[in-house]
């Protein structure tokens, strides 16, 4: 595989606090990347300077190797975009706005389009003034996704879109992977990342804090632990456990989160008559959260 | 903060890794958006843009009309030439040079102090609204994200939207052009269909003119409220500065430097091409700093 999108040290500051800062990124052909962070942590900074909308302050990114301050059409023709906020022409009908998009990119067909609108019940045939927020967001997911290009960069994709909606979207974002296209999308929706992601980036106050496989995101991670013995238990032994924290004692059963390998706890808790064990994984979510500590906004701008 | 330090990447290199993974030398896919992709995509903005601005097009066209038509078929109630020239005089000299009273007695002279020296300050603010709407609008609406994600250079969604409203602008000076000739013809005015032309076409580069200052206020500020409001100044203030400059010796002087100055009375003398192409020039001049200092900086939603 080759990156569809490589960052090197990127940056975009806007004064003094927000922005991105000294952003490496590689995104490899194919995969289905989630972009991770609260509002403001400068998930929308980093895809409008990746399609040349924001110039770098510093360092540089390429897409499909091209270097995005010198090739952003040749990356805007291989890219479909949904920005995070964004409005269509009032007075156009969503089949209008499509058939202009499909000239500017040198085409005519639209029967995927229309394929995309029956799955997300998009009404095409209404002037955009007439839509409500969800409907709009389907038509900006059809405009981005119906000249089937190389690479789909989402911001906040799913955002005001009803249940059965986000699952047909989440289909679609499989099949996309299935025929070998990239992904990138931000999301605060950690279970629809955890759910379609190969990787995810996590982004806070501007800086890219970890890439990491989502599934190993979450399998290194902690876990939820719940023993219940045949009769209550001294806990010391294992609040000293490495790895043991949040511990908490309710008669017969130990709560805690467990932070390194079970095996000295199992070990330990063998000592007992052990009546009822619970190991949990966290979700994504939880992941996220020990990543932000309860200090979330940097400033960054979105 | 760098998360899987990735080494720069290179036209060159062979495999590498980043984050883990093996990576192969870039492949690079240029689609370029010269010779006929580029016309494609201007030709599609500009349709595009001309059907957007028709309904606001269409109004200006019969508002304008109907007045110019208006205009014309009061001309028949004010009786002979010597009437109409003895009334004028009543006027101060210098109010009758400032606002073209002199030649009341004739279609075209009531036509260019009743609608042709005055058309330029109404219509030159539909091109001043649709080109501030063209980015700094599109940017406060926030559809321009979405526009620009086509492969659109930024250049073309400057020109283009130019030459949309140029062609918008003809629409309405033809429109304005019909209304007053065919009220001529009715009310059995003296008017020739050639003087009509050369009176609506000579709106044009002067119209054009303020849109164009409003492109680049556009794509200098990305407010648009300033690209409204600087053509906006800018039209009274130079108007103002001819207008006096035929009645002040003080002012005389300075009424080169108003863009009035080069529209003259196309009904009375003709187009003076010189002018024409010159103000139509100094429009282009403004397009083309557009051009330069939207390429230049962020866009803003």
């Amino acid at each position: 595989m080759s990156a569809a999108i490589e960052t090197e040290k990127l940056t975009k500051t806007y004064g003094r606090s927000r922005g991105i800062r000294y952003v490496d990124l590689a995104v490899e052909e194919g995969e289905v990347f989630g972009f991770l962070g609260p509002n403001g942590a400068g998930k929308t900074t980093t895809i409008r300077t990746l399609l040349g909308f924001l110039r770098p302050t510093g360092g540089r990114a390429w897409v499909f190797g091209m270097d995005t301050r010198k090739k952003s059409v040749e990356i805007r023709a291989r890219v479909g975009n949904l920005p995070g906020e964004f409005a269509l022409e009032d007075r156009m009908t969503g089949d209008e706005l499509l058939r202009f998009f499909a000239r500017l990119r040198g085409g005519r067909d639209l029967g995927y389009a229309r394929e995309l609108a029956e799955r997300l019940e998009a009404d095409l045939g209404r002037p955009m003034r007439r839509l409500s927020r969800g409907n709009k967001q389907k038509v900006g997911l059809i405009q981005a996704m119906f000249h089937r290009p190389p690479l789909l960069i989402l911001d906040e994709p799913t955002g005001g879109l009803d249940p059965l909606v986000q699952e047909e979207f989440l289909e679609i974002v499989s099949e996309v992977r299935a025929e070998g296209r990239t992904v990138f999308f931000s999301s605060h929706n950690l279970a629809e990342v955890e759910r379609v992601c190969d990787r995810v980036g996590i982004v806070r106050a501007g800086q890219l804090v970890t890439v990491e496989h989502t599934r190993e995101l979450v399998n290194k991670a902690f876990r939820h632990v719940s023993l219940t013995f045949d009769r209550p238990v001294d806990p010391e032994p294992f609040a000293a456990l490495p790895g043991v924290r949040d511990l908490e004692t309710e008669g017969e059963r130990l709560s805690l989160t467990l932070h390194e390998p079970p095996d000295a706890l199992v070990k330990l808790a063998a000592r007992h008559r052990l009546v009822g064990l619970e190991y949990e994984r966290p979700s994504l979510e939880e992941v996220f959260l020990t990543y932000y500590g309860g200090h979330e906004n940097g400033g960054a701008s979105s | 903060m760098s998360v899987g330090q990735t080494a720069p990447p290179r036209e060159d290199a062979g495999p590498r890794r980043t984050h883990g993974r093996r990576t192969h030398p870039r492949r690079t896919h240029p689609r370029r958006t010269h010779g006929r992709g580029s016309s494609r995509t201007m030709f599609s903005l500009v349709v595009h843009t001309v059907r957007l601005q028709r309904r606001g097009a269409l109004i200006w066209g019969v508002v304008l009309g109907l007045y110019s038509a208006a205009i014309v078929a009061t001309y028949p109630t004010f009786g002979d030439v010597e009437q109409m020239n003895q009334l004028m005089q009543a006027y101060p000299e210098g109010m009758r040079e400032a606002f073209n009273l002199e030649d009341m007695g004739t279609p075209e002279g009531f036509l260019d102090s009743q609608v042709f020296s005055l058309a330029p300050l109404a219509l030159a603010f539909f091109a001043i609204l649709a080109c501030a709407d063209a980015i700094a609008g599109a940017e406060e609406r926030g559809t321009i994200d979405v526009l620009l994600g086509n492969p659109l250079p930024r250049w073309q969604l400057v020109v283009g939207n130019l030459l949309a409203t140029a062609l918008s602008l003809l629409g309405i000076v033809a429109a304005v052009g019909l209304f007053t000739w065919g009220t001529a013809v009715l009310v059995d005015v003296d008017l020739p269909l050639r003087t009509t032309a050369e009176a609506v076409i000579n709106l044009w580069p002067i119209c054009l003119f303020f849109g164009g200052l409003a492109l680049l206020c556009s794509a200098l500020f990305h407010r648009r409220a300033l690209a409204v409001a600087i053509p906006g100044v800018v039209l009274f203030a130079t108007y103002l500065v001819d207008v006096l400059g035929r009645v002040s010796d003080e002012l005389e002087d300075l009424r080169p430097a108003s863009v009035f100055y080069y529209y003259g009375s196309a009904i009375k003398d003709g187009i003076d091409w010189g002018n024409f192409v010159g103000v139509t020039l100094v429009t282009s001049l403004f397009v083309l700093l557009a051009v330069l200092a939207f390429g230049r900086r962020d866009i803003y939603t």
